[in-house]
């Protein structure tokens, strides 16, 4: 095994390796956005009922995120999928894999990423988007008063028993902000890869005999 | 593999799974090719001489050349490289 070889083998494995926990983090919070979105909504609709309707702002924040958890999952299992079979193939082989394969896994990996570019872009709009919207229902279905004065803030929360769901919907802001972030960064350095294949392409194109074209 | 490959990456492709003797169909199944571009890129690769077709029986495979090695080791060192040269991702 080669220097070059080694250095790409432990680079790749521990990229696609963290992304596949990204990925994993992704589906478990966008699974509970989904479920809370429901959850609040219900809270909304039957709250509609009794006077002065404080549910309505909420329950339309909570279809936001009921929409945004549902198209969040989604987005995930596709990048998922792809991540997923690659990282087994990687485990799979061990420290074994030959330098055909372990460039065979880049080329795929490549691939997967060219064919979910955009998709992982309306990701890292939705989950900052998403992120903000969680944020905004964890602290509204909570508090029941707030005050601003020009020295002091004071809030009064609805009732204790709210505090785990607030801080489990503000944790879901958390986690959706927090992929947005690392889905922007995976997108810059795997964007800069592709554009040094297509300058790596000129020596390519020169040892097929094509020259520049 | 299939997605959206370059056209040096489906050569390479290509070029390292006919190492050993393959027919034109498990060239095709293999690289998810349709017929037609298969056979323009196999007519390409025999062309500059990293193919060599082999007839036995009637029956036509594909076998890579030892220039073929060039491109494939050329392709390798440029696509390991990617993960050597720059910071990569990180949690």
């Amino acid at each position: 095994m080669n220097n070059l070889h080694n250095q790409a083998l432990i680079q790749f494995r521990t990229e696609i390796r963290q992304f596949y926990i990204v990925c994993i983090l992704n589906l478990i919070f966008a699974a509970l956005a989904m479920g809370f979105g429901i959850s609040f909504m219900i809270s909304a609709i039957l709250g509609l009922t009794a006077p002065p309707r404080p549910g309505m702002l909420i329950g339309a924040i909570a279809t936001v995120c009921f929409g945004l958890g549902l198209s969040w999952l989604l987005s995930t299992v596709r990048i998922f999928k792809g991540i997923k079979v690659i990282n087994h193939q990687l485990d799979a082989e061990g420290t074994s894999i030959t330098d055909d394969r372990i460039t065979c896994l880049i080329v795929r990996m490549l691939t997967h990423y060219r064919d979910n570019r955009k998709t992982i872009g309306k990701m890292i709009r939705g989950c900052t988007f998403g992120g903000i919207c969680f944020f905004s229902l964890g602290i509204g279905t909570s508090l029941e008063a707030i005050s601003i004065l020009s020295d002091e803030i004071t809030f009064t929360l609805n009732n204790l028993m709210v505090i785990p769901a607030m801080l489990l919907t503000l944790g879901i802001a958390v986690v959706s902000l927090l992929s947005s972030y690392y889905f922007s960064k995976f997108v810059k350095i795997w964007d800069r890869r592709l554009l040094e294949i297509d300058e790596s392409e000129c020596a390519l194109k020169k040892n097929l005999g094509l020259g520049e074209q | 593999m299939s997605g959206r490959r370059t056209v040096f990456e489906i050569y390479w492709e290509i070029l390292v799974y006919c190492r050993s003797p393959r027919s034109f169909t498990s060239v095709i199944n293999r690289c998810d090719l349709n017929s037609k571009t298969g056979q323009e890129y196999l007519e390409f690769l025999e062309a500059k001489g990293y193919l060599t077709i082999l007839r036995d029986n009637g029956k036509a495979t594909y076998q890579a050349t030892e220039r073929a090695g060039e491109y494939t080791s050329l392709f390798s060192s440029l696509y390991q490289k990617l993960f050597d040269s720059q910071p990569g991702f990180r949690l």
